[in-house]
């Protein structure tokens, strides 16, 4: 059997390793635009000079060879045909197969302000070109601003306060981190980031980057009249599936390629899995996608079932925490509140189900929340704090692996 | 984040104690009960023996016996009489003391105050001589000489002081004990390494030590005590966080020996000495009441209402009284001072002197009391106290908790103010326990713990459900410190009691639980249940009375709990003391005892089922006196 | 694969398991010399405690399916497809803590810096096998071919 995985990153990398497992057999090509196969998530490690590109390589330097897999890699699919089952890549060459799992994940969005989509000192954050290409053009006395202050913008901001490069943290939202924090947990984060270097403008919109004649950006405007000058702009704005090769090409998308619970495109023997179906945008969700596409691939009929996806860990400077769910509460939220000098922690509780969480401080042993929220377990709000995985132990006899007895 | 230690910290009983205890940002036991949640289970069945090198042993399915042979019974009984011997010695070095202390006085001619108990002890002891002084000293000299008996000579007094029915069983169990010192040194030689191995023998050994600190520890504190300060006279007083003055510099004292006290709390209305607190910006000194030693002085706090501020906490509120700010300085003289009040005294720059260096605590000043010298040491006191308050006043946050509490707890409640307040004889008591309108009596007793429900829990939880049932409940030990911060012990507690108890409280305005202050104080209520006894010429285990200690904490609990069942009683526990891991011994405290001295144990943490079986026994022993 | 199987009715709580894994992890330590209370003072397995329901021992599972590998974004977590064994990569780890937050049975959780992650390790390096298993008592947890 002749397979095709296009993306070599979570998705990818997780649903060949899965097939391997299975199946010793099939011809796997996998192809990439990249050159290297890295972790996105760590790379705020080599912007910040801690971590080589080869050290992020998450998959290990003898994956192909381990996987027999062929690679092509720093080639960009153009097209493809479902009907031929064909793909098309941008240098021309076209390849057959028998099934086919797009991966291609997630790309950066410059939201339409006047100035950044032109500017050439304007970059977003997604994989080792980019590091690369701000690299170059960072110098001790930068002038950085990122706009956006999400996951991305953060681990960018910690990456040049370890270089000791002078950054600014534009957000629109009154805290950083609003998808997964709420005032006082956001603080803790920004009181660790001022102190290490950042500065931030928070309730505050970019409405154009002043150019100059080279078409590089000098100074942001802001709607608040501020203005901000940059040697660097780096955006932090969100992503967006990587899905414009597919125009043309009857794989139905919305937002991202729409699958089933097997994984499959609207077309036959056609998957997708990872950032680009838009069903999440985390790594380990992208990992588990994969790995059900790829059983799907070989024939074994596996739903994609565990679909949570509103889920974070941050960990900066030492301070860890973990966001749940949703967590701006209705009006009609029970919000539980515990907080001491190392922790804090907020529990979202509606109709006794817990709706979203934020643990702050320490995140020993938590693991078992998510499993709370996913299976919609009715909890009370007086002990919600004291709730152990001891509360749901259960153990399989016969080959005594744990289970969550809800 | 705030600058609270930590979210996680027990329950208490008492509701604004515990949101209190949770707001504040110095480590209290309360939030360290979350780190020490898994407990050994060895530790608790009390089979784990560490008496030599080849141990730790553990009594387990592959390894039933210690490597020397020693069973879970032999391990268990051990263990047990170790932990006796060392309660016993803790309430011996109390009643030395107290006896050396009345002896010094009476030698100085100082101040006697309470002529009628100096009076009762002469003619218990045989003592005839009319000068105060002379008997005092040979009220004194007849208690030390009967500590310092070596073991194998009787102490003389027992007979003296103990209920004659109770003294021949106990001589027929052969469980006299001699000289209380030395018994309490051959408890521990006993339980040695690969010495006595016989539980049954140890057992009994236990229960000698029960009455040696029963009689002399608990009953013979009491009543010196009294000649020394004064007689307890009921009244109602104001307890809880809400005494502490911040207007005042503050002492708290922590222990048990209210005699070391008695000549600071005179000096401490004397005009130089309010002088000098006036001086550093205070309108004078005040003791705030802390553990046992503080329920003494609120018992006898009729006699020096203008230093007593009142009783702030018991053994498990003594950090948070620290923590609220407004004490200057902890004098302590014996246990129930945790070690937990060191850091929060360094963080609120509190001046700790340790009195007997039996408590010295890591960071405290030691200043071991000697009599002769107590002028300058109560002025270099004074004046280390007066120069922590002007240190530290400008520096410290002040964080008073003037709502908790309550200003109307009945206290001064003793053997003899009871019956003075009944009209000088038990017998209208009597009347309304044959009537019915009382069921019975339970003494609930012992300490706080924070285990069993949280601080306070058992304890509250458990008298609320004896009240309810009509049963009147009597109270000394840290466990009347909780219950009386709740109200309990307010006269308005009535309404909780069963519908005749409630009568009878609303129309004497008591309340349904008497306080009858320190843990010493169980030495009272053994001289209640005795004179009970003897106006209606029965033995004591005949008694529709009986004795619950839910959260008992330390060693002293133990032997106090040894002299109960000495007595015959019926003792409750909450939590097992660390026994269960031997069949026998449950077998003889839960069985056996019945037999032996007419006692029986009594373990459980559930306060609904306790009680229901506390008024069962009740109802059993009614019963058996045809009421 | 090999597994430490437990039986929670044996437990006893006294936490040798805990002093072992700690001990098994401190270069040179062992049980009289561990350090119980310093920044290395980490354990692999957890004992709760319930009152009346006994002692509950959580010890990591090394799963068929194992989350805290699905949420590895730095391939230090991975499952030896011949011991059957999920194995721990400091070096390769990103302190992300995302395998802190998949195990379903909240087994894992971060060193005190929370730079590196706190995971069973099944004493690999030891012949007798791991550490928690010899110091337990009761037989309450034991190894055993699944
Ligand atoms: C800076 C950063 C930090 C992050 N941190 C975290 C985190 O801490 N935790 C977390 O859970 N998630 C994090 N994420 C998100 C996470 O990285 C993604 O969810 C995950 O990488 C998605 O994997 P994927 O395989 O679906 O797609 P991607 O990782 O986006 O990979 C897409 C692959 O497809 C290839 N490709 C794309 N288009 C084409 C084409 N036309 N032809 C050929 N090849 C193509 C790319 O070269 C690449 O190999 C982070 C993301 C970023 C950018
Ligand atoms: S850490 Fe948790 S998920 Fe990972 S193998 Fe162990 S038990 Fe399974």
């Amino acid at each position: 059997m002749k397979i095709l995985v296009i993306g070599a990153s979570a998705a990818g990398i997780s649903a060949i390793k899965s097939m391997r497992e299975m199946d010793q057999d099939a011809q796997i090509t996998m192809i990439s635009k990249e050159k290297n196969i890295h972790s996105r998530c760590m790379l705020h490690h080599c912007l910040s000079g801690h971590r080589s590109q080869e050290s992020i390589d998450f998959a290990g330097s003898n994956f192909c060879a381990d996987q027999s897999v062929n690679w092509l890699k720093g080639v960009a699919v153009a097209g493809i045909d479902p009907q031929k089952k064909m793909v098309m890549l941008e240098d021309g060459q076209k390849l057959t197969f028998d099934k086919l799992l797009i991966a291609t994940g997630a790309a950066y969005f410059i939201p339409p302000v006047p100035g950044l989509r032109e500017a050439k000192n304007v970059f977003g954050f997604r994989d080792l070109a980019d590091v690369k290409k701000i690299d170059a053009l960072l110098k001790a006395d930068s002038r950085v601003v990122i706009i956006g202050s999400g996951l991305v913008g953060m681990d960018v901001a910690s990456a040049l306060n370890e270089r000791g490069i002078k950054n600014t943290v534009v957000e629109m939202m009154p805290n950083i981190l609003p998808m997964q924090l709420d005032q006082p947990s956001a603080r803790v984060y920004q009181t660790l980031f001022e102190k290490n270097g950042s500065d931030f403008l928070l309730s505050e919109k970019v409405v154009e980057l002043k150019l100059d004649e080279n078409k590089i950006g000098t100074s942001l405007m802001l709607e608040s009249g501020k203005s901000l000058e940059a040697d660097l702009v780096i955006v932090a704005a969100g992503v967006r599936p990587q899905t414009d090769f597919l125009e043309g090409s009857g794989i139905v998308c919305d937002r991202g390629i729409v699958v089933d619970d097997k994984m499959q495109t609207s077309q036959p023997d056609i998957y997708a899995a990872g950032d680009v179906t838009g069903l999440s945008g985390i790594w380990p969700n992208a990992m588990k996608q994969g790995r059900v596409a790829a059983q799907n691939i070989l024939g074994q009929a596996v739903s994609y079932e565990d679909r949570y996806a509103i889920k974070n860990t941050i960990n900066f400077y030492g301070c860890p925490t973990l966001s749940l769910g949703k967590i701006s509460p209705d009006e009609d939220t029970k919000v539980c509140l515990q907080e001491d000098r190392n922790t804090y922690q907020k529990i979202l509780i509606k109709n006794q189900m817990i709706e979203g969480l934020i643990l702050q401080g320490n995140l020993d042993h938590v693991g078992f929340w998510q499993e709370l929220i996913k299976n919609k377990v009715v909890v009370d709000e007086d002990t919600v704090f004291d709730i152990k995985y001891s509360d749901f132990y259960a153990v399989n006899e016969k080959n005594g692996s744990f289970e969550v007895a809800i | 984040m705030n600058s609270n230690f930590s979210c996680k910290t027990c329950q208490s009983a008492d509701q604004s104690l515990e949101n209190f205890i949770s707001g504040l940002s110095v480590e209290t036991s309360h939030h360290r009960v979350e780190g020490q949640s898994v407990k050994c289970g060895f530790g608790l069945q009390g089979i784990c023996c560490r008496l030599c090198s080849n141990g730790p042993c553990r009594i387990t399915p592959n390894g039933q016996k210690g490597i020397c042979g020693a069973t879970a019974d032999t391990i268990v009984a051990r263990n047990f009489l170790r932990a006796v011997a060392a309660g016993s010695g803790c309430y011996i070095h109390v009643i030395e003391n107290t006896a050396l202390m009345l002896k010094k006085t009476a030698q100085t001619k100082g101040l006697l105050k309470g002529k009628n108990t100096l009076k009762k002890l002469a003619d218990i002891f045989g003592i005839q001589e009319t000068d105060q002084y002379l008997c005092a000293e040979k009220v004194a000299d007849a208690v030390l000489s009967d500590l310092y008996k070596p073991d194998y000579v009787k102490m003389e007094l027992v007979e003296k002081l103990a209920y004659a029915p109770r003294y021949k069983r106990w001589m027929e169990l052969d469980i006299l004990p001699g000289g209380a010192k030395s018994e309490v040194f051959a408890g521990v030689v006993k339980t040695s390494t690969n010495l006595n191995s016989d539980p049954v023998n140890m057992y009994l050994n236990c229960l000698k030590l029960g009455i040696s600190t029963g009689l002399y520890g608990l009953t013979l504190t009491n009543l010196l005590n009294d000649v020394l300060l004064g007689e307890p006279a009921i009244r109602l007083a104001p307890v809880g966080l809400r005494v502490i003055n911040p207007d005042y510099i503050n002492i708290m004292i922590t222990g048990h020996q209210h005699s070391i006290f008695t000549y600071l709390q005179e000096r401490l209305t004397d005009k130089d000495v309010i002088e000098k607190a006036q001086k550093a910006g205070a309108k004078g000194f005040k003791l705030v009441g802390c553990t046992c030693v503080g329920q003494d002085l609120q018992l006898r706090g009729q006699h020096y209402q203008e230093v007593f501020d009142g009783h702030a906490g018991n053994n498990f509120t003594s950090e948070a009284i620290l923590a609220t700010g407004g004490i200057d300085a902890v004098l302590s003289e014996f246990n129930c001072t945790l070690p937990g009040i060191e850091p929060i005294c360094d963080e609120l720059l509190i001046k700790q002197i340790c009195l007997d260096d039996v408590a010295k605590k890591a960071n405290a000043e030691l200043k071991p009391f000697v009599f002769e010298k107590r002028e300058e040491q109560v002025e270099e006191i004074l004046d280390a106290i007066t120069e922590s308050y002007i240190n530290r006043r400008s520096k410290v946050e002040i964080n008073l908790q003037p709502e908790h509490g309550n200003n109307d707890t009945l206290t001064g409640v003793s053997e003899t103010s009871l019956k003075d307040f009944l009209g000088g004889s038990w017998k209208p008591l009597i009347d309304l326990i044959v009537s019915g309108d009382i069921k019975g009596i339970a003494g609930v007793v012992g300490c706080s713990s924070l285990t069993a429900g949280g601080h306070d829990v058992l304890t509250v939880d458990l008298v609320k459900e004896l009240i309810s049932k009509d049963i009147l409940v009597l109270s000394a030990g840290c466990s009347s410190g909780g219950l009386e911060n709740v109200g309990l012990m307010s006269p308005s507690a009535a309404s909780l009691a069963g519908p005749k108890l409630r009568a009878i409280c609303e129309k004497l305005k008591i309340p349904p639980v008497l306080n009858f202050g320190p843990c010493l104080a169980i030495g009272r209520l053994e001289l209640v249940a005795t004179e009970l006894a003897e106006s209606l010429g029965i033995d004591i285990p005949q008694l529709p009375l009986v004795l619950s200690a839910p959260q008992w904490l330390e060693e002293q609990a133990l032997a106090d709990g040894a002299f109960g069942l000495a007595l015959g009683l019926p003792l409750h526990l909450g939590l097992p003391p660390f026994v269960t891991g031997s069949s026998l011994a449950v077998e003889v405290f839960t069985e056996n005892m019945k037999e032996l001295t007419g006692g029986q144990l009594i373990i459980d943490d559930n306060a609904k089922q306790a009680a229901d079986t506390l008024e069962g026994i009740i109802l059993a022993k009614r019963q058996g006196l045809n009421i | 694969m090999k597994r430490i199987m437990i039986d929670r009715e044996k437990c006893d709580g006294c936490l040798n398991c805990t002093i072992a894994c700690i001990s098994a992890h401190q270069e040179g330590s062992n049980f009289y010399t561990a350090d119980l209370t310093g920044k290395t003072a980490d354990s692999r397995n957890k004992i709760y405690f319930k009152e009346k329901e006994g002692y509950f021992p959580i010890f990591c599972r090394h799963c068929d399916e194992p989350e805290c590998v699905m949420s590895c974004m730095s391939g230090a977590l991975s499952k030896d497809s011949i011991s059957g064994l999920v194995n721990y990569d400091a070096d390769k780890c990103g302190s992300c803590l995302m395998c802190v937050m998949n195990c379903p049975y909240g087994v894992m959780k971060p060193d005190q810096t929370n730079t590196k992650m706190i995971k069973c390790d099944f004493c690999q390096d030891l012949t007798e096998g791991p550490s928690c298993v010899k110091a337990c008592p009761k037989e309450a947890i034991t190894v055993q071919e699944v």
